[in-house]
């Protein structure tokens, strides 16, 4: 009988993973036909629009417009792009001449370590501090936590950062204003990820620079992870009132356990459940902040580059940056999916149309 | 006093009178509720009520300090700015550029996105299904991305960056409204006046929208937060209101120049908008909050 539970388990979490992935390259899909009916709303010729090829003679054009089909429907013109996306082919930046490719690889890491840094302290400062709320609640310190949970996610964004470099790196000087390491270091470039190459190089002065990769990174950190912080502790701050009020808190109370019993061994686990499944819907909150950060800190990411590539009007650079900000988003929207759904049995359930 | 009526009459408040009873509870949310009026009133008469035009220059009082510092003048309250133009004339014209114009994009983006939700709620099978899917993607695309892509079709300017927050709100209406009105259409009472013969579109009239105006409300303002946050994000990237105008982002933009000379023109702009937004959410605060009370009755 357990044996063919557990089968049954892992039939519904094979179906869960597969139904996710479906999504997925339904969700692709959905973006590569925006992305590419993009090249028809910017301004401009499509087929210069799509390649980024701003300054080819008529004949490579000729070749272009063969390549892409352009003399056929508009289908065969979209399977073609498709083509090209998988081969890694996004076209050339209409600015720098270089494959928006090799840009977005360059970029993309930083990004990706930014965001996810961020996206740790949040979820490691939010969740607990929103679980403080919650046992406190309608006390002193729940009131103080909401207080500064309102300002925290009304604050804009542009404002803190700066506020941010003028106390913190202009007036006390405890860290750096902008980019991500000093020039004075030379890193290999392996991962992409700066903190994972220092680690990986053989450099003499491997701990100051990771000492100087970490200074750089804090400030940038704290602003993008403040207003998701926030939300956490809000959520988290919800989901453990619900659970407190459930009827299994209230057995575990009548058993006699004491307070402190239910919340470690009964209510943390059943609340933490319920926050993970919302932490995928604040990734693309996250990724927002994420790229006005940037901006202010000069960043090396992907949302700077992408900002900075619409003041240059590169409309080769703004749809391939879209596709890949967006499938990283999803890729963690998914990862988040499968981790929540291993965690809570309930969640495995196939839901049958919506 | 004699009363007026012998008989009580069993009165039953209509949902949204129920929910301005729950809504002005808590002190708080009536402080934050009175911040949002007043910035209304700002926004409508910042014409009338400003001392000096926005972009009035005063030559001989370039980057004055407020009145309380030593340097002040009292006859430009918020100092000036690097062109000597009044700070507090151009805050208050910004609320009716940022502040206001957030209410008028979230208006419109409303009364698209509840058109479509309830037309898309009475659809079902593959449609529906291609239409849930289809918003999941937007909705997974960062707000500022889209808004920034919806620019740069449009190309710069305030004007574009309205239609393009416009069109980011869109599908969290539609999604709201959808879900609100499939939960309300399983409901008994819509199986009776069904059962009186109401066609669909009736029913949307008379008996879910009066229910569900609320959650609509809620909302919206969380729509409106983000679209203040939005409209100043875009005119501090350069990419929304020209420079000249008043738009609190890109006032503030305007001032990172002189952080270091003239900080108010950098603290003024974001305290402006902290305030806004804070007011804002303390609205959509009391509003959930209202909603939660009329459920557990």
């Amino acid at each position: 009988m357990a044996l063919i539970l557990t089968g049954l388990q892992k039939t519904n979490m094979l179906i869960f993973t597969l139904r996710r992935f479906s999504l997925f390259f339904f969700t692709l899909l959905l973006l590569t036909m925006l992305s590419f009916s993009l090249s028809f709303l910017f301004p401009g010729e499509q087929l210069i629009n799509l390649t980024g090829q701003i300054s080819a003679s008529p004949e490579q054009l000729a070749v272009l417009a063969d390549e892409y089909q352009q003399q056929s429907g508009l289908l065969s013109q979209y399977v073609s792009y498709l083509k090209h996306l998988f081969q890694g082919d996004m076209g050339y930046s209409m600015t720098s001449h270089l494959p928006i490719s090799s840009e977005v690889l360059n970029r993309l890491p930083a990004t990706v370590e930014l965001a996810c840094v961020a996206l740790l302290v949040a979820m490691f400062v939010g969740i607990p501090v929103g679980f403080c709320a919650a046992i406190y609640h309608r006390k002193a310190p729940d009131n103080l936590i909401l207080t500064i949970a309102m300002i925290g996610y009304s604050i804009p964004v542009f404002w803190l950062g700066i506020l941010a470099i003028l106390v913190f790196s202009i007036q006390l000087g405890w860290f750096p204003s902008s980019g991500q390491i000093s020039l004075l270091f030379e890193i290999q470039h392996v991962t992409g990820l700066q903190l994972i190459d220092i680690l990986l190089s053989d450099s003499p002065y491997k701990w100051q620079a990771f000492q100087d990769a970490t200074r750089h990174l804090i400030l940038p950190v704290i602003v993008v992870a403040l207003a998701p912080a926030t939300i956490f502790m809000r959520l988290a701050r919800s989901a453990m009132l619900e659970v407190l009020d459930t009827h299994y808190i209230k057995a575990a109370k009548a058993k006699g356990l004491t307070f402190s019993q239910i919340i470690y061994r009964h209510a943390m686990r059943n609340a933490i459940i319920k926050v993970i499944r919302d932490i995928g819907l604040q990734f693309a909150n996250l990724i927002t902040i994420a790229m006005v950060t940037e901006v202010i800190f000069s960043w090396p990411g992907i949302g700077s580059w992408l900002i900075e590539s619409i003041y240059q009007r590169d409309y080769t650079a703004i749809q391939g940056g879209l596709i890949v900000l967006s499938s990283f988003i999803f890729i963690v929207h998914i990862i988040i999916d499968l981790v929540y759904a291993a965690l809570n049995p309930l969640a495995r359930e196939p839901r049958h149309g919506t | 006093m004699a009363r007026d009526k012998i008989y009580l009459e069993e009165e039953f408040p209509t949902p949204l009178v129920q929910l301005w009873h729950n809504f002005k509870q808590p002190p708080v949310v009536m402080i934050g509720f009175c911040c949002f009026l007043f910035l209304i009133a700002l926004a409508v008469l910042a014409n009338i009520i400003t001392p000096y035009s926005s972009v009035e220059n005063h030559l001989d009082h370039l980057l004055l300090p407020p009145a309380w510092s030593d340097d002040g003048d009292v006859s430009f309250l918020l100092g000036t700015d690097n062109l000597g133009r009044d700070m507090l004339s151009r805050l208050i014209h910004g609320t009716s550029l940022t502040f206001g114009l957030s209410i008028i994009v979230v208006i419109a983006s409303l009364a698209v996105g509840v058109v479509i939700g309830s037309l898309s709620a009475l659809t079902t099978g593959i449609k529906s299904s291609f239409l849930n899917h289809f918003l999941d993607v937007i909705l997974s695309i960062p707000s500022l991305l889209l808004a920034i892509i919806i620019v740069a079709i449009l190309g710069p300017g305030l004007e574009n960056t309205l239609w393009a927050i416009i069109m980011v709100l869109i599908p969290q209406f539609v999604h709201v409204t959808r879900n609100a009105v499939k939960e309300e259409f399983a409901k008994d009472y819509v199986l009776a006046s069904r059962l009186d013969g109401a066609s669909s579109v009736r029913i949307l009239r008379y008996s879910i929208f009066p229910n569900i105006i609320e959650k609509l409300i809620s909302q919206a303002t969380l729509a409106q937060s983000a679209a203040i946050l939005d409209i100043a994000a875009l005119g501090f990237l350069g990419l929304g209101a020209p420079i000249p105008m008043p738009e609190w982002g890109a006032m503030l933009a305007n001032g990172i120049e002189l952080f270091y000379i003239a900080p108010w023109t950098v603290y003024l702009p974001g305290l402006a908008i902290l305030f806004s937004v804070i007011a804002t959410n303390l609205v959509g605060e009391g509003m959930r909050h209202a909603l939660k009370v009329r459920k557990e009755n």
